[in-house]
């Protein structure tokens, strides 16, 4: 992975002094809260129902263990005893006291992290497919290039007051991992007829008031001219963007509004004449930059375990959780592990201090001491021997991180919703809980396959409501909590915007609304190989409709 | 008219408060029950303090709540103020290691 | 003393802003700056007269319009309505690197401590500092960070393409 220079670690160290000068002018009263509040916006920390609440950048959802050490201590020592993995790769804590922050920034900068441009309207911590570099069905590694993104957008001086947050995703692979389609930009590695690698580059996609997926604005952009392209299209959006509605000021207005291809012709023009700038990257600077992601030295392994087998043959626990949580390397004798962090005792992405260390020690056993986080909100071991499978398996089922789930209807993502969230209007947490409690039958979770259920406690959509194949946003309708459901959403490469079926739901008919909607499915299905979306997108809306409404 | 309490966030800790005022002398409290509730002239005391406490900078973004009265003492009367005086309504994530240090 | 800075110190500021001419009536002398619809009526009249020019336009303007202008002004006047408004970082290095404005650019309107640092890279070197705000402390923006990773007005090319 990536090591710091000594410059990165400088600005680190800069950015926490002054981030510390500017905690300690707000507690003499030098500074109002007005005046802080943009400070504090810059670096991640908000005020929130009960409490500040931090985000911290996990770039490209990467970590060492020596990093997941330190952030279990963190949640440890100055809050409590857990953090939150987000949609967007990052960690959450949601108790520090704001006289803490500039020493948590202390612990977090010996490890080289941050709280960088983690909120604000800025260019966010970039995402990327956690399974960078792994995977069978990748074209190249993302990583070196969200890198070359991360190092360009740290403290960008033209970018830094956008009309509106701006995200980037990065994707390598065939399978889209990485939801690219509802990005403020996208970025999708592919071969041209050439046969050369670049990208594919979506620009508007975003969640949100007014969901949008992303339009190709470039079929083919040579690798060369990532970073002047960007620039040009940040240059565009900064000028042009709207400023006069917050609701309107994200990039996929601006698209929208300017249509597509007068848009494509303002970016190409201006990047007409920047793209031989110093920002172009030369041969030299990529093979630096992919210098620090080369493969770790495999081992030549079999791809067979007699061990392995055995467990297999012998244990249906086991069997089911290979089946559902492990996946094929791209080296021989190697697997991919998902580390579920959905199960009914504690809320999708959350993870204690104890669980996190254990986790960065599994890490550094079985998984070359790197552990990545995915945006369904669960985690990664990237690097796993096959024989060293069921040894693993029985650790993390001693940790409750083998629920056999992933990408099935229990592996829910949920934002924090009324439970810790200022600008919610329903609680989303208990209602996954409720769904997990519900569905937490293994044959059940298997038979329906592959399915995505996502909720959101209010319009902003953190919890990507809109992209899930049964979408949930919570609303307040005259001060009781209601759920609209939409169904027929997808975060891959063939993303889709899902659709409201109709009026919402209470809280305790949604659980019974989603298990007849599940029901409709398995009824009409005209194969267990045909998957929820499938059916939904053959069949459209009308059997759910039927079924739910009468 | 419906009867109103002060909350806001304390600026140090960023946990929620409740304005209590007694003899004119105002502090702030993690009890919702402990709040001094009231209407009219009261409600207006009840701001010029809380206001005072923010330049003061001891809390940060008061704002007035409805509350009701119950055997309890006073409730808010809102979901989202319920939630915020009486924290989460799931069972935070929590340690064994946490939850036998507490014990001890 | 007023609230302004130039090239990194505190400063007097010379410049007058000047609006509303009309035909025949008489210009001020010393240096003033006019609206960029002014400028573009009456160039002329204004290049006759005496004293330095100055042109103050507004964060929607297409700056491509006065770029075979810019050798004869010494001053661009850009407009930051509100902090979070940051069109006029784009004008800035648009009229210093694609156009090669050499005068001063300034900045005016909503102008606090944590945006000069990001203003003096994109080429702006005068600033009009809000009225409430510390002068002396405002100074110390300048060099509150030493890395800078990306090409700006002070940068020709990124950080790994720099001599170490
Ligand atoms: C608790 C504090 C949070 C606040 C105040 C907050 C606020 C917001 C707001 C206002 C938006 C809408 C932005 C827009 O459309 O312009 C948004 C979008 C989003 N947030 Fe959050 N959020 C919070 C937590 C989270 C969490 C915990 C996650 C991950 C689980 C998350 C991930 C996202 C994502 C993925 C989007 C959608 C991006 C898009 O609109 O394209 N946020 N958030
Ligand atoms: S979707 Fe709404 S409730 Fe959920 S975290 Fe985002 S802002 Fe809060």
């Amino acid at each position: 992975m990536y090591q710091y220079s000594e410059q990165d670690h400088q600005l680190l160290l800069e950015r926490v002094e002054q981030f510390r000068g500017q905690v300690q002018r707000r507690l003499s009263g030098q500074l109002s809260e007005d005046e802080f509040k943009h400070q504090r916006l810059r670096n991640g920390l908000y005020l929130q129902l009960h409490a500040y609440m931090l985000r911290v950048a996990i770039p490209y959802g990467l970590l060492s263990s020596d990093q997941m050490r330190t952030l279990a201590h963190i949640a440890r020592k100055y809050d409590k005893g857990y953090g939150h993995f987000s949609t967007r790769q990052n960690i959450q804590y949601n108790w520090p006291k704001l006289e803490d922050v500039p020493d948590i920034l202390d612990d977090l900068a010996s490890v080289e992290m941050h709280a960088i441009q983690t909120s604000g309207n800025c260019i966010r911590n970039t995402t990327s497919d956690p399974l960078a570099g792994v995977s069978r069905d990748e074209l190249e590694d993302p990583r070196p290039y969200c890198e070359l993104i991360r190092q360009w957008s740290t403290f960008h001086p033209e970018f830094n007051f956008l009309p509106r947050k701006f995200k980037i995703a990065v994707s390598g692979a065939a399978h889209d991992r990485a939801a690219v389609a509802v990005h403020d930009i996208g970025l999708r590695l592919i071969k041209n007829a050439e046969g050369e690698t670049g990208f594919e580059v979506h620009v508007g996609g975003g969640l949100g008031r007014t969901p949008m997926i992303g339009k190709v604005i470039r079929t083919f952009l040579p690798k060369q001219d990532m970073l002047t392209y960007l620039e040009a299209i940040l240059r565009v959006y900064n000028l042009l963007g709207r400023r006069d509605n917050l609701y309107k000021a994200r990039i996929k207005i601006l698209v929208h509004e300017t249509g597509e291809e007068k848009f494509r012709e303002l970016v190409e023009e201006e990047w007409q004449k920047i793209k031989a700038s110093g920002l172009f990257l030369r041969d030299e600077d990529l093979t630096w930059i992919k210098g620090f992601f080369k493969d770790p030295e495999y081992e030549t392994l079999p791809d067979r375990d007699a061990e392995f087998e055995n467990l297999l043959l012998s244990n249906a626990d086991f069997a089911r959780w290979v089946d559902k949580n492990v996946e094929l390397h791209k080296q021989s004798g190697y697997r991919i592990v998902y580390l579920s962090l959905k199960t009914a005792h504690q809320p999708p992405g959350d993870v204690t201090a104890d669980q996190m260390d254990a986790i960065a020690d599994l890490s550094d056993r079985y998984s070359l001491g790197q552990i990545r986080t995915t945006h369904r909100q669960n985690l990664v071991l990237s690097d796993v021997r096959l024989q060293d499978l069921p040894a693993l398996w029985g650790e993390l089922t001693a940790l409750d991180l083998a629920t056999p789930n992933y990408n099935h209807v229990t592996d829910i993502i949920s934002c924090p919703g009324l439970d810790y969230c200022a600008l919610a209007t329903a609680r989303s947490i208990p209602i996954s809980q409720a769904l997990t409690n519900r569905f937490d039958d293994y044959d059940y979770v298997n038979d329906l396959g592959d399915i995505s259920i996502n909720i959101s406690g209010c319009i902003n959509a953190c919890g990507h409501h809109h992209v899930a194949n049964i979408g949930i946003l919570g609303v307040n309708k005259k001060g009781i909590e209601v759920y609209q459901l939409t169904l027929g959403g997808s975060a891959r490469e063939d993303a889709s915007i899902g659709k409201i079926i109709g009026p919402a739901f209470e809280a305790d008919q949604i659980v019974d609304a989603v298990s007849d909607v599940l029901a409709v499915y398995l009824e009409n299905r005209e194969d267990p190989e045909e998957t929820f979306l499938a059916t939904y997108r053959r069949l459209g809306e009308a059997p759910f409709k039927e079924r739910l409404y009468g | 008219m419906a009867l109103q309490v002060y909350t806001a966030s304390l600026l140090k800790e960023g946990l929620v408060a409740y304005l209590s005022l007694e003899d004119g002398s105002p502090s702030w409290t993690a009890d919702i029950r402990q709040a001094t509730a009231g209407h009219g002239e009261l409600l207006d005391s009840l701001k010029a303090a809380a206001e005072k406490s923010a330049q003061d900078n001891l809390v940060v973004a008061p704002y007035a709540i409805d509350v009701l009265e119950t055997d309890a003492g006073w409730m808010a009367s809102t979901k989202r103020e319920q939630i915020r005086a009486e924290g989460p309504t799931i069972r935070l994530p929590q340690d064994k290691s946490r939850e036998s240090r507490r014990a001890a | 003393m007023d609230n302004y800075i130039k090239d990194r110190k505190p400063d007097h500021d010379e410049w007058m802003p000047f609006t509303g001419l009309e035909e025949g009536s008489s210009l001020p002398s010393g240096d003033i700056y006019v609206p960029l619809e002014e400028w573009l009526q009456a160039r002329e009249t204004l290049l006759a007269r005496n004293g330095r020019l100055g042109v103050a336009v507004r964060n929607t303007d297409n700056l491509g319009i006065l770029k075979d202008d810019l050798e004869r002004l010494d001053l661009v006047v850009l407009e930051f309505p509100k902090m979070a408004d940051g069109r006029a970082f784009s004008q800035a290095r648009l009229l210093r690197e694609r156009y090669g404005f050499k005068g001063e650019i300034r900045a005016t309107g909503d102008i606090l401590h944590d945006q000069l640092f990001y203003m003096q890279r994109c080429g702006i070197n005068g600033f009009e500092i809000r009225e409430d705000q510390d002068i002396s402390s405002s100074l110390k923006a300048f060099d509150e960070m030493t890395i800078t990773y990306q090409p700006a007005c002070d940068e020709e090319f990124p950080i790994w393409r720099r001599e170490k």
